[in-house]
């Protein structure tokens, strides 16, 4: 437990040596690598703050661009959404007229089909009234009815039109008149007599009477004066009815 | 125990304590320089073990003396580094610790009252540092030179005696009980030194931290 002033001299000498040592190869080169290490870690820390940071605001701004977009898609929608249904509605009505006019079409049309078709069984129905009845006249018809068609041609010849009349007194220019009387029966002399005086009344000149007999007439006469017809018979009855349903609308 | 002269340079004797002290401070020196060959920005095993050792000392100095920790830590470090180191030594066969000789202790509590006053007066000036001793009262001057003195000391015979009293109990336990019975009294021996040295170290620290900032706990009128 001596104290050796020599020891205690070189220790102190040795410390301080020591201290030196270490502060020039352990101390200095580890703190200053450490503050390194700090002042890059501050500084990755630093921008990896401001990265968030921007990160941040980005997320933001496209958060807020997204809402506008959402906004304006939401819009666009509903716009096109109007504008559809304005085009469907447009397009519904513009249906809706073509339908009504195509019924109205298919209506006229119907109803001219119709009206033709009723038309063409109205004419059906005369053509077969006129065939009917000339069967049935054809089979009825005789003597008897063949006078009474007779009394209403004089009836007739004395109650012409006064144009006719006047067309008949123009024969009188001629020296003769040739008159053709055609009948479905044999005219007895009493007819024809009656007939003869009727005509030359009505007719200033010479007639020539010629008479003859076609079974087409089925009953009734028929008189040819020049180029004058005057008919009193059935055949010319019915072919009229023919034609009543032949002619044209 | 005594300390033996190994041989003598002109007046200078050079004792085991002191060619103990140039082996320590031969390890110190290689191993710092291992450590701080490569120092890199991702550490190694090496790297992140001694920066481990230096930032806990850092802290350590820092929440003692928050503003002037990176001035004193050389100084203290070094103190711990060393202390540590010189206890353990004993534990070695054929080597004794530096720190079981009065003179090494002293000269290290000497380096510490010095310090203080050094980092004391650097710090504060000579006059507001020397101010600090009449106060609160100059009545107190007196206990204030007694307590420099008296804590240097105990400093000085604190380390002394109980390196020198644990290395003496176990080779008083060594003769009596043989073999087996010392490895408690080595674990003991590890432990010991390690808080010594962290005692001193941290007395050592709380000094020139009062020292330091002495004018902050009192300041002048």
């Amino acid at each position: 437990m001596e104290f050796n002033l020599s020891t205690f001299v070189l220790e102190i000498i040795n410390f301080l040596i020591l201290i030196w040592i270490l502060q020039r190869l352990f101390y200095k080169p580890l703190l200053e690598v450490i503050t390194k290490r700090k002042q890059f870690i501050d500084q990755s820390l630093s921008d990896a703050k401001n990265l968030q940071q921007q990160a941040e605001q980005q997320c933001s701004r496209y958060e807020n661009r997204q809402k506008l977009w959402e906004q304006e898609k939401q819009a666009a929608i509903a716009a096109l959404h109007r504008q559809l249904e304005a085009e469907r509605k447009a397009h519904l009505d513009k249906l809706n007229a073509d339908l009504e006019q195509e019924r109205q079409k298919a209506n006229v049309v119907l109803s001219k089909q119709r009206h033709e078709l009723q038309q063409q069984a109205e004419k059906q129905a005369l053509r077969n009234g006129a065939k009917f009845a000339g069967m049935l006249l054809q089979q009825s018809a005789g003597c008897e009815l063949e006078a009474r068609l007779f009394t209403l041609l004089i009836d007739n010849l004395t109650t012409l039109p006064e144009a006719c009349k006047l067309c008949l007194t123009m024969f009188g220019t001629k020296k003769s008149v040739p008159v053709k009387i055609t009948s479905a029966y044999p005219l007895p002399i009493e007819m024809r007599q009656q007939l003869e005086q009727k005509l030359d009344a009505l007719i200033n000149s010479q007639i020539n009477f010629q008479y003859h007999q076609d079974k087409a007439l089925i009953a009734g006469l028929r008189m040819d004066i020049g180029a004058w017809v005057l008919n009193a018979n059935l055949q010319h009855e019915l072919t009229g009815f023919a034609e009543i349903a032949n002619e044209p609308e | 125990m005594e300390n033996e002269f190994t041989f003598a340079l002109g007046p200078v004797d050079i004792g085991t304590s002191i060619i103990t002290t140039w082996g320590i401070m031969l390890v110190i020196t290689v191993i710092a320089w291992l450590s701080t060959r490569h120092l890199d920005m991702l550490p190694g095993k090496l790297q992140t073990t001694v920066e481990g050792i230096v930032v806990a000392i850092d802290e350590a100095i820092a929440a003692v003396a928050p503003e002037h920790g990176r001035q004193i830590m050389p100084f203290i470090a070094s103190l711990w580094l060393f202390l540590i180191i010189a206890n353990l030594v004993g534990l070695i066969p054929g080597l004794h610790s530096p720190t079981r000789d009065l003179s090494v202790t002293s000269a290290l509590a000497i380096l510490v009252f010095l310090s203080v006053h050094w980092f004391g007066i650097k710090t504060q000036g000579l006059k507001n540092y020397l101010r600090h001793y009449l106060s609160p009262s100059p009545i107190l001057l007196p206990f204030h030179i007694i307590s420099e003195f008296t804590r240097t000391l105990a400093l000085a015979i604190r380390l002394f005696g109980n390196m020198m009293s644990l290395e003496m109990a176990a080779v008083l336990i060594l003769l009596v009980a043989g073999f087996l019975a010392p490895i408690p009294i080595l674990m003991l021996h590890i432990i010991e030194a390690l808080v010594q040295a962290y005692i001193f170290g941290m007395l050592a620290l709380i000094y020139v931290a009062g020292a330091i900032q002495s004018q902050q706990l009192n300041p002048p009128e």
